[in-house]
């Protein structure tokens, strides 16, 4: 393992960098995933660009709108005062992910580009319609996160592009969002099945006025389930009609067997997990059906 | 006068060490020049070997050897059957096996020189589990089986490479007085140690011709003798030192990687270090054997047992490693601690093309106590009996015989048994929807083999005391200093350890079996009692009272009023008659059995056995199938308790090890390959999955044991799995038959579907 290391100290000189060393090089965040692939010898960089001297990246902004920038890790979202209420799925999300070590140092940023389809946040992320903002040497755009993600591994990023930031905006009134997962073990675990939700009443808290319901590990790419969401929009919420989101759930995703779970185990979680994440949802908004 | 060191729990020696981070492990040991050694290992589960071409990569930068079996001596080595070469000859038999060795000055040019060897291989049919490696017709995967060096007892036949028997009445005749026969099959997963510190050694070779090897081992005498046998050499050529072990738990029983640096370091005349990987540590080590189990077991209505046929089957891959004894152990365990009139119990190793098993803490325990206990349970709800009664009416209590005939004494099975229920609160074993709680039961030996130390009293009064055992983290040493220091009158802080050095330590058997506080223990009592001799002959002349007027007491030795420091003693001693040192050896008694009720058995008794109930409240999501433990209990007889903390954190640890077979560890083949060989997928618990571990310390003595100690490090792994079956049962009417005993597992049954 033999590389070239930058410290680019400002946006501009990271992407300058990015821009000429092309797909042989690689942004360093935290290290978390991209240390462990080198190791393993899944790519082998010429030039690792770390972002560590890049000032400014680690910020949360939450005025208005949130923007979480490339660096800000795990564990600051697991912290941060703004995620305590609606948001709560963030928090939900990120203190689940690796051990304490992990969370100190992982960047949700570099969560989302490594692209697992297992990811803890990225389900989050999706419920929020979370947009990605990518800065390259054709200049700066914006891409929903749904689009961004391509396939395991794999997203819309450009060769030297760097992911500056992800931002959504503050949940509505009657709002609410809830995070679930479930593996072999409590701690330093990845997915078998995650699942993310949120919720969004009507004023007088009876009808549901908008769902999100998004699935991690059992799909190529983290998914939204669509026709789930579907069935929850416009109606009240009772048991029977999350029970009928699961099954829909559990019916448009596309589980594979591997060591970790069967395709079959996973649906069955789908089917279970979807309906108590909206569940906790509307406990969490309070009132209703 | 009741003990001032040995039944307390006084802080383990080690301890501050390894809590500040000043320890050294075996991978800390280095030496200047040295070189990076590594291992090409099989990428083919059952191959012929056509070609070996290094050329390429003995030309490489930075590469100073590269060895194939053209390269080492041709001698096949191992325990109870010499089956393995160090390198693949002209066969490969797992994934993993060795195949060639380099040494580099750097690890980064090693692995290079790896990748640049040419090995072209010709599949062979490969025998991917044990249906496969005993269907008639089956390859053979060592076709010269019948050639190999074996110990005499064994029982082989193609790829059987041992099968051992109990048999005791006639069992048809028991299944005929039975009222009901209950049958039942069982599986257990392939599992790995999961030592925190990887098998790693460091070999030097000196201009007389010795090789002096520091290494993890558990056993140094052991792997000197087998470094003697593949290096050709006398074993006072080769010196085995361990600095330090990060955890062994019997993976490091057998060599590891001792006999690639030697061999390297012989050829490049420099120091090599080997050590290995995680994925090498889950691919190609010796891990626990996967297991089938079945068992047929007659009752009366009433409940008595009558009669018992048992057979277990060890996956213990392509070499025999630990098999055979583990399959002997295996029939022992089959039995459980029951009083059963009729047995026929058979355990046997079979190979096939798999990393070679070998040893993990209680070898064969958990995996037929899994089988045995969770039938008890089966049944129990059967009968309509309550478990814990049907244990009672069956279990062996003191004075009775165990399977093969020995003599049990000092049995606190019952007290474990009933303690353990009351500590859980049975009278309430269903307390809420999805809740229950199980109960397990076993036995265990404390193994045999001599051990033998010097105890020395320095000029200051503090004791040096010489061992061949290695610490391997279980406090054993500190426990056997704590005998020292009763024995001697002194306190334990007084008390230094020199270990685990072939060249300056006498002999140990070794850190394994639970035996090494007992026989250490032991061997320091008898070198105290030549001590006392001397120190009273000396404070005799040195007081002016008669020797049998004197004892020793709080660092002195006294009598008649006078007083005479061990200092002091020293002092004389050394200034006189060259100092005050003594031997004292120890070897625990043969264990009388019957040698008519076994056939081929390598282990046909349990020595100084122990005994223990283990117990577990815990819920089941009737949806995810999740698993939560609330509470786990466990009451272990430990004859003893030299060390009552110590004693508390082997019970912990091996509830935590035993609940990680129990719940989520496997080690997963498919088409002979480790799908998992990453400690991303390879599921030990976390402190998160771990209820609160309670001990509870029965003592009911053994006659062979410091103060009546028994072993104690092994049996707390045994009992999780069969505990926490039964407790799932309880909970949510799901028998799981096979282990781990997952999410997965639980939930398709409950919605009805048997697990892929």
């Amino acid at each position: 393992m033999s590389f070239e290391y930058h410290e680019p100290a400002a946006v501009a000189e990271a992407v300058a960098l990015g821009a000429r060393f092309g797909e042989a090089g690689r942004f360093l965040a935290g290290g978390t995933d991209l240390i462990i692939q080198m190791r393993r010898g899944k790519v082998a960089p010429r030039h690792v660009l770390s972002l560590h001297r890049v000032p400014g990246l680690d910020r949360i902004e939450a005025n208005g709108a949130i923007t979480l920038g490339a660096l800000v890790t795990h564990r600051a979202v697991e912290r941060c005062a703004d995620f305590q209420g609606p948001l709560g799925a963030l928090v939900e999300g990120a203190r689940v992910v690796g051990g304490h070590q992990i969370r100190n140092v992982a960047t949700v940023g570099g969560n989302v580009v490594n692209a697992s389809p297992a990811a803890d946040v990225v389900p989050v992320l999706l419920t929020l319609d979370a947009t990605v903002t990518c800065l390259g040497p054709d200049g700066e755009r914006t891409l929903p996160l749904e689009g961004f993600l391509t396939g395991p591994g794999q997203t819309a990023r450009r060769p030297g592009e760097l992911l500056t930031a992800i931002r959504f905006e503050r949940l509505p009134p009657a709002s609410a969002t809830a995070f679930l997962k479930a593996g072999r073990r409590r701690a330093m675990e990845i997915s078998v099945v995650c699942v993310a939700a949120r919720l969004t009443l009507d004023p007088a808290r009876e009808r549901c006025l908008a769902a999100r319901i998004t699935l991690g590990a059992v799909a190529p790419t983290t998914m939204r389930a669509r026709a789930a969401e579907r069935a929850l929009e416009g109606r009240p919420l009772t048991d029977d009609v999350l029970r009928e989101a699961g099954r829909l759930a559990a019916g448009e995703c596309r589980p594979i067997s591997d060591v970790r779970a069967s395709a079959r185990y996973r649906r069955l979680l789908v089917e279970t997990l979807v309906p108590r994440a909206l569940r906790r949802c509307r406990e969490r908004i309070g009132g209703g059906a | 006068m009741s003990p001032r060191v040995v039944g307390h729990s006084l802080p383990r020696m080690d301890a501050p060490g390894k809590v500040t981070g000043t320890a050294v492990y075996a991978s800390d040991f280095a030496l200047p020049g040295m070189l990076h050694g590594k291992l090409l290992r099989s990428r083919e589960p059952h191959a012929r070997l056509v070609r070996i071409d290094a050329a390429r990569a003995r030309a490489l930068p930075g590469v100073r050897a590269v060895l194939t079996a053209a390269d080492v001596p041709d001698v096949r080595y191992g325990g109870a059957l010499k089956d393995e070469t160090v390198l693949a000859r002209d066969r490969v038999r797992y994934v993993g096996q060795p195949v060639a060795a380099v040494a580099a000055t750097t690890r980064e040019a090693a692995e290079a020189a790896l990748a640049a060897i040419e090995v072209v291989y010709e599949p062979l049919p490969a025998v991917l589990d044990l249906e496969a490696a005993l269907a008639p017709g089956a390859p053979l995967i060592h076709e010269a089986w019948a050639t190999y060096a074996a110990i005499p007892i064994l029982h082989r036949e193609g790829n059987v490479c041992h099968r051992a028997r109990i048999v005791v009445g006639d069992v048809e005749r028991g299944f005929a007085e039975a009222d009901r026969i209950f049958e039942h099959r069982f599986r257990t997963a392939m599992v790995h140690q999961g030592y925190t510190e990887p098998r790693a050694a460091v070999a030097s070779w000196d201009s007389s011709g010795q090789v002096t090897v520091w290494s993890n081992t558990q056993l140094p005498f052991e792997i000197q003798n087998t470094l003697a046998e593949i290096l050709e050499l006398a074993p006072s050529k080769i010196r085995v030192i361990v600095p330090g072990i990060g955890g062994g738990f019997g993976g490091k029983l057998r060599i590891g990687v001792e006999h690639v640096a030697a061999l390297l370091a012989r050829r490049t005349g420099r120091p090599v270090r080997v050590l290995t990987t995680s994925e090498e540590e889950l691919t190609a080590a010796y891990p626990r054997q996967g297991t089938r189990v079945e068992l047929r077991t007659g009752v009366t209505r009433a409940g008595r047992i009558t009669a018992k046929e048992g057979r277990i089957w060890f996956d213990t891959g392509a070499f025999a490693g630990s098999g055979p004894g583990v399959a002997s152990v295996a029939t022992l365990v089959l039995a459980g601690p029951y009083k059963i009139p009729n047995l026929l119990l058979e355990g046997y190793a079979v190979y096939t093309n798999k990393t070679n098993c070998g040893s993990f803490r209680a070898p064969s325990g958990p995996q037929a106590n899994f089988a045995v206990e969770s039938q008890m349970d089966m049944i129990a709800d059967a009968l309509g009996l309550d478990p814990l009664e049907f244990r009672l009416q069956n279990i062996v209590r003191e004075g009775d015989e165990g399977p093969t005939g020995q003599v049990l004494a000092g049995v606190g099975l019952e007290e474990c048994l009933r303690r353990a229920a009351a500590a859980i609160g049975w009278d309430d074993r269903r307390p809420a929807p999805g809740r229950g709680k199980g109960l397990a039961c076993g036995w265990w030996t404390t193994t045999g083999g001599s051990s033998g130390v010097y105890v020395k009293i320095n000029p200051d009064g503090t004791v040096a005391l010489n061992t061949g055992a290695a610490e391997i983290g279980t406090a054993a040493l500190t426990g056997a200093a704590q005998v020292l220091a009763e024995e001697l009158g002194v306190d334990l802080a007084d008390i230094g350890v020199v270990s685990a050095d072939t060249f300056a330590t006498p002999f140990d058997f070794g850190a394994q079996g639970s035996r090494t506080a007992f026989a250490v223990g032991n061997a320091c009592r008898a070198a105290v009692a030549d001590l006392r001799r001397q120190l009273v002959g000396l404070a005799a002349a040195q007081l002016g009272v008669p020797a049998d007027a004197l004892e020793l007491r709080d660092k002195a030795v006294v009598g008649a009023g006078k007083r005479v420091t061990l200092a002091e003693l020293a002092r004389l001693s050394q200034a006189s008659g060259g100092g005050l040192i003594a031997h004292g050896t120890f070897i625990a008694p043969p264990t009388a059995y019957d040698a008519k009720r076994v056939e081929a058995h390598v282990y046909p008794a349990f020595h100084s056995p122990s005994f223990h109930a283990h117990a577990v409240d815990l819920s089941v999501d009737r949806e995810t199938g999740e698993i939560t433990l609330h509470r786990y209990v466990v009451a272990q007889d430990v004859g003893f308790a030299v060390n009552p903390a110590a004693i508390e954190g082997q019970i912990e640890g091996g509830v935590a090890q035993g609940l990680g077979q129990a719940l989520s560890e496997e080690l997963v083949y498919a088409e002979g390959r480790v799908l998992n060989p990453n400690l991303t997928d390879y599921k030990m618990p976390t402190a998160l999955d771990l209820p609160r571990i309670e001990s509870i310390l029965v003592q009911h003595p053994s006659a062979v044991g410091p103060y009546g100690a028994k072993g104690v490090g092994e049996p707390p792994n045994i009992e999780p799995p069969a505990a926490v079956a039964n407790a799932v049962a309880a909970a949510v009417g799901v028998r799981v038959t096979t282990l781990p005993i997952t999410a997965e597992k639980v939930a398709l049954a409950l919605s009805g579907e048997t697990a892929p």
